[in-house]
């Protein structure tokens, strides 16, 4: 799969994002220590760990999520195609169209269908109705969602199922056209064939984006990544190719937690 | 290695190996046994090697549910994963193993009488023992994982091939000494072959043994005798 996506785009990956030697603490206690990783162009990184093992917080980092906690700071440097977005002067604004996430909970506005999309484009351009329109399609199609509330548009996001509410939120992070997406345990509130339908469309998106996953499910780990980190109490124990992740691990607290020996 | 989370995944794992080296065995003993048969042109003896084959038969089935079920119901990862596909690969290999002992065991009822002379026989027992050598090893190694010892066999392999191939001269020579000795003899090459290739299915336990414990595939690491031409490479390596 990792050959596949180089051959896909016709080069070796290249890195969209560099995590290095990345610290952050919550207030005095130390949830990250010192990682370094990088997350390569159109390939899924997944990252597993026990809960409290940091791999959320990384993932809230790479948007500066926690920039909306008071106590919460980073150190280190992430750079999003060679440009630090830990430095304080970044448009926090310009980041989050640029790196969207994805929650656990599926969070869609207690608005209609099209508007939960249409929000969040007006926040960044000023279109006319026939072209908004077209960007909230392409959206809903980009999510898989398009043929099951074509009809609909004007209901309530809320009044659909908890699969669909999701790729309703993956349609609103995709419609402001980012160039990473972060998903946070994107699955864990969904059935199993919701989340399959959300793990295609993943595999769809990578085409397009760069892809952060985190989840407590090491089967979904394995299916739709092809980078994968293990983390605990802080720390990147190992990170590598998906496939040696799950087959053979270097590192044995790795294997420990993958093969379910963890203490 | 640290115990499961879940102990009955310890225990199911136990069990699997448990059935490896019982069917090992069982293997073994057929091996003997066969060699047994042919050298004392003993016809009871080569029917219960003929019977005990399906005995293992059953057992391959079963390891083969056994671990179909685990992978359903534990979706194994890294080592577990590699050890259950592992003892369906040996299962298999142990399984031929059987069928090959099973085969010596035809062949010495389609000889049919016990033969003149003992000398023929000779060196087909001695591969048989160096096989049936082999195969105790890399159960032996299997047993207590030890890695070693499994690529002690692997190295070895080359041994049983070597005794093979001036078993096969010596018994053409006694065929051309006296065509009395042709259909006898031919029956012996068959039985000689069928031993070389039971030596094949324990190096490729060894092989499997590798994999298991360590995660990459042992022909990655296997060391090229140095100017030796790719097709030889090929022909020389009969396992599969």
């Amino acid at each position: 799969m990792t050959q596949g996506a180089a051959m896909a785009t016709g080069q070796t990956p290249k890195a969209k994002i560099e995590v290095k030697n990345l610290n952050f603490y919550y207030g005095e206690s130390k949830a990250l220590k010192g990682n370094s990783l990088e997350l390569l162009e159109h390939q899924v990184t997944a990252f597993i760990g026990p809960s409290g093992c940091g791999k959320s917080t990384l993932l809230r980092v790479l948007n500066r999520m926690y920039d909306l906690y008071p106590g919460q700071r980073a150190e280190g440097e992430v750079l999003l195609d060679g440009k630090n977005i830990l430095d304080p002067a970044v448009d926090l604004n310009l980041l989050r169209s640029r790196v969207g996430m994805v929650f656990q909970k599926p969070t869609p506005f207690p608005m209609t269908i099209y508007d939960n999309i249409a929000f969040g484009i007006r926040l960044y351009e000023n279109l006319p109705k026939s072209e908004m329109d077209g960007r909230v399609e392409t959206a809903l199609k980009g999510a898989a969602l398009w043929n099951e509330v074509k009809d609909k548009l004007n209901a309530s996001g809320q009044s659909l199922s908890g699969g669909q509410q999701q790729r309703l939120c993956i349609a609103r992070t995709v419609a402001i056209k980012p160039d990473v997406i972060l998903f946070d345990e994107p699955c864990s509130a969904l059935d199993p064939i919701s989340t399959s339908k959300i793990e295609e469309l993943i595999d769809e998106l990578r085409a397009n984006y760069t892809i952060a996953i985190v989840t407590h499910n090491m089967q979904q780990a394995a299916r739709v990544s092809q980078k994968t980190a293990f983390m605990y109490l802080g720390e990147l124990v190992e990170f590598g190719d998906t496939d040696e992740i799950f087959t053979a691990p270097r590192e044995k607290r790795t294997q420990d937690y993958i093969t379910g020996r963890f203490g | 290695m640290t115990d499961h989370t879940v102990k009955a995944y310890d225990v199911e794992l136990q069990d699997l190996a448990r059935r490896i080296s019982e069917m090992g065995g069982i293997a073994e003993s057929m091996l003997a046994s066969s060699v047994k048969a042919l050298v004392r042109g003993d016809n009871m003896l080569a029917d219960d090697v003929i019977r005990t084959d399906s005995q293992l038969d059953v057992m391959e089935r079963e390891v083969n549910e056994k671990a179909i079920l685990m992978i359903a119901r534990r979706q194994p990862m890294a080592v577990d994963l590699r050890v259950i596909a592992s003892t369906i690969k040996m299962a298999a290999d142990i399984e031929r193993i059987g069928d090959l002992a099973k085969n010596i065991g035809k062949r010495v009822k389609a000889i049919g009488m016990p033969f003149h002379q003992q000398s023929l026989v000779n060196g087909v027992t001695h591969l048989g023992n160096m096989a049936q050598e082999r195969l105790r090893m890399v159960l032996d190694a299997y047993a207590s994982r030890n890695l070693d010892a499994a690529l002690e066999v692997w190295r070895h392999d080359d041994d049983i091939d070597a005794l093979h191939n001036s078993l096969f001269r010596e018994l053409l020579t006694y065929m051309m000494e006296d065509p009395r000795n042709i259909t006898f003899c031919t029956h012996l090459l068959f039985c000689a072959k069928n031993i070389e290739r039971m030596g094949d299915h324990c190096t490729n336990i060894a092989e499997t043994m590798h994999y298991m414990v360590t995660g990459s595939a042992l022909t990655d690491v296997r060391p090229r005798a140095g100017a030796v031409p790719e097709a030889d490479a090929v022909s020389g390596s009969e396992h599969d």
